[in-house]
């Protein structure tokens, strides 16, 4: 039976992974703390653990991995802190805002020896298990083209405040795409432009939507567009798809297109009732299974690094109008 | 009015048959091939040949329909306007910006009127489109996803194949969503593009494009000539207001055909029927304005600027960096 403790429930998927943690037999939800003590005490109320206040005690309280999901710039302050108390951790993504806080939360872990993982759910979505393994299987030959999309709602609150979050959509949904792609085709990024702003929302004060173009090793083309485009009206949080155009055929996924279309009067939107896999089980089961087993997490560090460097470019990028080497 | 169509492989029966639709005579369809020219022609009572600049001077005709290759499209348009006819021109207007200049000064100097086929203007769930935002529907438009395209085109000869005469899927396909994008949206300042334009081993292409409007608007552009079967157009346009999406593949008609006893259905053809097709709507339009009335809903100048769009995307995808329009 793996401990863990969730550090932080100012990110909304701390909920999603603590009724995983609920979930699972073979984990149990320790304790959370969190710098906000009413909403840290509220959210061990409703997954039904205790809270502690103060976090060198909630570190010292027997855990054998925590889940950290503060607003992005405390990441790092927390995984430091975490790791010195040889904690295993699972790391929200993005893992940092900048490259340098991203490198020093590996190199933290790595100097205390213990497991570091970065939350890239998607890796556990079935249907995008399964290009992975469409693509391993050589069936459809050499890889040419992906265009991909991240949209989702305009989360609010910290996200939209830049010294918490260190950007907008092109911050937040970035990521997920730029690992999905690394991880199916085995190769890095080299090169990013990225055009972004401002766009569908009046006074966010920062970008909520990006449109990037990539180039990975082997001159595979990408391109993407990352987003807080979803209306309030819409009927889901968003989308994660990706066309891959390959020599011998297409490959197209709508990763949580499983879903039911229902018409309630009390919402007055129609809504899509999601009837997939749970990809944040797969998450936090192999997440737990590393604890247990004192062993380097499937979804790593370095992965999260990755991603940040990508996502960092195409800041760069924005702002120079200009191609830049990842 | 009397109408010669030119090049009567791909577009130009359709076209023939519009025109017909519309109140005019097909009087004549050349083609290189004389036996293709023939074979449209005899559905109209048409003459038939093979002289495609003969067929420009003949007195009786009053309109040409231009339904040739890309390429040669200018040198078609530039003998009909010196033979004072007016000229109905199939999209891309030209291969290059210049040859689309030097189209539009013919046409001035001869004091024809010319019609470039720009045919999503008048595609109902375009236009449905263009109302809905008119009318405020998704608020302040920010950023627009125009998706077009299947299988890679036959075409005469395979001329669709070769990259320089047909510009691929960004020239040949792309070009409607690039002209709608100016319609609705106004001018794009700058372009960066990735296009795959692969010959071997196999034809394909695939084009991902983004523009920025003038305006601020961020415009994706995705066409793909990379699919083995089919053909999707999806539309998505996000405001500070809400979203319009839409999906060809989601059409109110679908027909399955068994092909022998016991079988399952061999082939599913979507359909999507309108009273009146697009296709009829722009000759309707070229009509209008050849009666003296309004002017067409698609300038010369329009058909310019998005071979110009078009240019700009294929130069970035080649130079790797952004194009400034």
């Amino acid at each position: 039976m793996a401990k863990i403790g969730i550090m932080s429930f100012a990110h909304m998927h701390a909920n999603g992974y603590a009724a995983c943690l609920n979930e699972l037999p073979e984990a149990e939800l320790v304790a959370v703390w969190d710098d906000n003590a009413k909403r840290g005490r509220e959210a061990a109320k409703q997954y039904g653990t205790s809270f502690v206040g103060d976090m060198d005690r909630f570190l010292e309280s027997g855990l054998d991995g925590v889940i950290v999901t503060s607003e992005n710039v405390k990441h790092r302050a927390m995984v430091e802190a975490a790791a010195a108390a040889g904690k295993w951790v699972l790391c929200e993504k993005p893992l940092a805002t900048t490259v340098a806080d991203a490198k020093a939360i590996i190199a933290a872990c790595k100097k205390a020896e213990v497991g570091l993982s970065t939350a890239f759910p998607c890796r556990f979505s079935p249907p995008l298990i399964e290009v992975r393994d469409l693509i391993e299987s050589g069936e459809y030959g050499v890889l040419y083209a992906a265009n991909c999309t991240n949209n989702g709602q305009c989360p609010g609150g910290w996200f939209a405040q830049e010294e918490l979050s260190g950007g907008g959509a092109t911050m937040d949904h970035t990521v997920h795409v730029a690992d999905l792609l690394r991880w199916m085709t085995g190769r890095e990024f080299t090169w990013v432009y990225c055009e972004n702003g401002m766009l569908v929302h009046d006074n966010l004060g920062m970008d909520d939507l990006g449109s990037l173009h990539m180039e990975m090793e082997g001159g595979l083309k990408v391109s993407h567009t990352a987003s807080w485009s979803r209306c309030k009206s819409f009927p889901a949080w968003g989308d994660v798809t990706l066309e891959i155009v390959a020599e011998k055929g297409v490959i197209a996924v709508d990763a949580f297109n499983q879903k039911l279309d229902v018409y309630n009067d009390n919402a007055m939107k129609a809504e899509w009732a999601h009837w997939g896999s749970n990809p944040d089980l797969g998450l936090v089961k192999e997440f737990v299974a590393s604890c247990d087993e004192r062993r380097a997490p499937s979804v790593t560090g370095l992965d999260g690094l990755r991603a940040v460097e990508v996502t960092v470019a195409a800041y760069k990028s924005a702002k120079s109008g200009r191609v830049v080497k990842v | 009015m009397n109408v010669a169509i030119i090049g009567c492989n791909g577009m130009g029966r359709m076209h023939a048959q519009m025109a017909v639709n519309c109140g005019f005579n097909v009087v004549a369809c050349a083609d290189l091939e004389l036996s293709t020219a023939r074979s449209v022609a005899s559905g109209f009572d048409a003459d038939a040949t093979d002289d495609c600049f003969g067929v420009l001077t003949r007195p009786d005709v009053d309109v040409v329909g231009i339904m040739t290759p890309t390429p040669t499209h200018t040198e078609y348009v530039v003998a009909a306007a010196k033979a004072g006819k007016h000229i109905f021109c199939e999209k891309p207007f030209g291969r290059t910006v210049q040859q689309c200049k030097e189209a539009i000064a013919a046409a001035k100097k001869a004091r024809v009127k010319l019609f470039v086929g720009h045919v999503v203007r008048y595609f109902q769930e375009f236009e449905a489109m263009r109302a809905q935002v008119a009318q405020g529907k998704v608020g302040k438009v920010g950023f627009v996803r125009l998706y077009r395209g299947g299988i890679f085109p036959a075409g005469q000869s395979g001329w669709f194949r070769d990259l320089e005469q047909s510009g691929g899927v960004t020239l040949d396909s792309m070009i409607h969503d690039f002209d709608w994008l100016r319609y609705v949206f106004g001018d794009a300042d700058r372009v960066f593009c990735q296009a795959l334009q692969r010959t071997v081993p196999n034809h394909v292409d695939y084009s991902m494009a983004t523009f920025r409007m003038k305006n601020g608007i961020i415009a994706k552009v995705i066409g793909t000539w990379a699919h083995p079967s089919g053909f999707r157009v999806e539309a998505e346009i996000c405001g500070d207001q809400g979203i319009i999406q839409f999906n060809s593949d989601d059409t109110p008609l679908k027909a399955m055909k068994r092909t022998a006893p016991g079988a399952g259905a061999s082939m599913i053809v979507p359909s999507s029927p309108v009273h009146t097709s697009p296709y009829q709507l722009e000759w309707e339009d070229f009509k209008v304005w050849l009666d003296g009335k309004l002017r067409a809903r698609v300038t010369p100048e329009d058909a310019l600027e998005a071979v110009r769009m078009a240019t700009a995307a294929l130069k970035s995808a080649e130079t790797g960096k952004p194009v400034k329009l």
